[in-house]
């Protein structure tokens, strides 16, 4: 169970009030991929960081009773300081898994060799992104939230994720942020447009998209 | 409006989450904050263990140029035979608390990365800061009067059990102050420059180079509202075989920290939301 009740979510920054959500209640369907779509700045990673619980909605309550991943994205969470591999062990080790074994499935599959060894900070943001994504993977979550980080490195890199994401979409449930029509085609089949506030579910992601493109 | 289905979940109830049991909650929390533990000495140390070294050296020097330039003027201990074992005794103790105090205000900024990941809570990185402070100032404490033991300015401490329990209750005042601090400046970050200014006197009223029992009564009167000072008398107690204090109530520190700590508990969970 993934579920919104009541979910309101402002911002006040400096005296701007922004409200992303308003009072939104919505279960999100077991055993689909749902996407979640709309302009910048419409909420979609403010949705994704509620999901996770990595911040609490002003009001109303989020639900969770599945293994839900952190918000999967641009390399949020790494220290600059520590190198690769100390990040590495540092999420195992939160996550209560084997450290070893989540090292070694991360060295095979972000392929950043020696760079592991060296700290956070002087790795290019695709560097950043293979390396999150492999950590991710290496750890088993019921719902993976993956927000724009599909579409990165080179196209081998992209075949060997493509490849793995699948498998484990055998056995798990992602919700996906993406603007790009082709990934959200390819990994979901329903999901929410956001936008100025107000949330649509729709049920075919074909017709999700061409809402989109018509905002 | 044709596939608008976004469910009312009003009235309905709140749907039925299995809760985690409280022994499960209390592994899980103490495995992420000892994660912290090992990130923090990384990021706090750095790679080198010149970065520890340094951290020990620095509160080591400071007590060490205050005993060199008090002795040069001629002053003699207020208490005991050893200049550098009195001062110790009072700046060690008031270092370890601004110290866990101080490091404590920024900490809700400062980890605000690594709430990207759910399973960590702002509770969590203040612990384990607390933690790595304190095993700091455990090193430091030991080394230094170990030097002092061996250099023939001190003998063993008196009562090591009141040591170890002044010890705790002076991370607990650090704690609890610490936490206070860090839920006004998430809401306020003035606040930051205001508290310095206004802990600046505790260098002054902590008893560090005199004997509060030697003042005169209505200094004392005043005095023995600051939590510092028994912490410091207290720990002379625990080193000292023959010091005695007047002043000296140790269920008053204990007291002022654990209710701070719970003001500040109470504070962090009351304007969590305010803080996203």
């Amino acid at each position: 169970m993934l579920a919104f009740d009541r979910v309101s979510k402002i911002y006040n920054l400096k005296g701007v009030r922004k409200v992303i959500l308003d009072d939104l209640s919505f279960v999100f369907p077991e055993n689909r991929n749902v996407a979640i779509m709309g302009k910048n700045g419409a909420g979609k990673s403010t949705m994704m960081r509620l999901l996770a619980g990595s911040e609490p909605p002003t009001s109303g309550h989020v639900y969770r009773s599945l293994r839900v991943s952190w918000p999967l994205g641009f390399a949020g969470g790494f220290n600059g300081s520590m190198t690769g591999l100390e990040n590495i062990r540092f999420v195992s080790r939160i996550y209560g898994q084997d450290t070893e074994r989540v090292v070694t499935y991360v060295k095979e599959f972000a392929e950043l060799g020696p760079s592991l060894r060296l700290p956070i900070k002087t790795y290019s943001s695709g560097m950043k992104a293979r390396l999150a994504f492999g950590l991710s993977m290496a750890i088993n979550f019921q719902v993976y939230l993956i927000d724009e980080i599909t579409a990165v490195g080179d196209e081998t890199f992209r075949k060997k994720s493509r490849a793995v994401f699948q498998e484990k979409l055998k056995s798990s449930q992602i919700i996906m942020v993406s603007h790009s029509a082709a990934t959200i085609q390819e990994y979901c089949d329903c999901g929410l447009l956001l936008n100025a506030g107000g949330v649509t579910f729709y049920d075919e992601v074909t017709e999700l998209i061409t809402a989109y493109k018509s905002l | 409006m044709g596939h608008r289905h976004i469910v009312d979940l009003l009235g309905a109830g709140p749907p039925h989450v299995r809760q985690m049991t409280t022994a499960e909650l209390l592994t899980l929390q103490i495995r992420v904050i000892l994660s912290l533990v090992l990130r923090e000495t990384r990021a706090t140390f750095g790679t080198s263990s010149f970065g520890y070294l340094w951290a020990v050296i620095t509160p080591t020097a400071s007590v060490a140029v205050l005993v060199i330039l008090f002795s040069m003027v001629g002053r003699h201990a207020p208490f005991g035979a050893s200049l550098a074992l009195f001062f110790a005794t009072g700046i060690l103790t008031l270092q370890f608390f601004t110290e866990t105090s101080g490091k404590l205000m920024t900490v809700f900024d400062a980890n605000k990365a690594l709430l990207t990941y759910p399973i960590i809570k702002d509770v969590d990185t203040i612990l384990a800061r607390t933690i790595l402070i304190s095993a700091t100032y455990l090193v430091i404490m030991v080394i230094f009067y170990a030097g002092l033991i061996a250099a023939g300015m001190a003998q063993l401490p008196a009562r090591p059990g009141q040591l170890v329990l002044v010890f705790l209750s002076t991370a607990l005042l650090g704690l609890g102050y610490g936490t206070v601090n860090a839920v006004i400046v998430s809401l306020w970050d003035t606040w930051m420059q205001i508290e310095k200014v206004l802990t600046r006197p505790l260098f002054f009223i902590s008893g560090i180079f005199y004997v509060p029992s030697q003042l005169p009564t209505r200094a004392q009167d005043y005095l023995q509202w600051n939590p510092i000072l028994h912490l410091v008398e207290w720990f002379r107690i625990g080193f000292y075989p023959n010091y005695s204090s007047s002043v000296l109530d140790k269920t008053y520190p204990v007291l002022v920290g654990t209710v701070l700590l719970l003001i500040g508990l109470a504070g962090e969970r009351l304007f969590r939301r305010t803080r996203f």
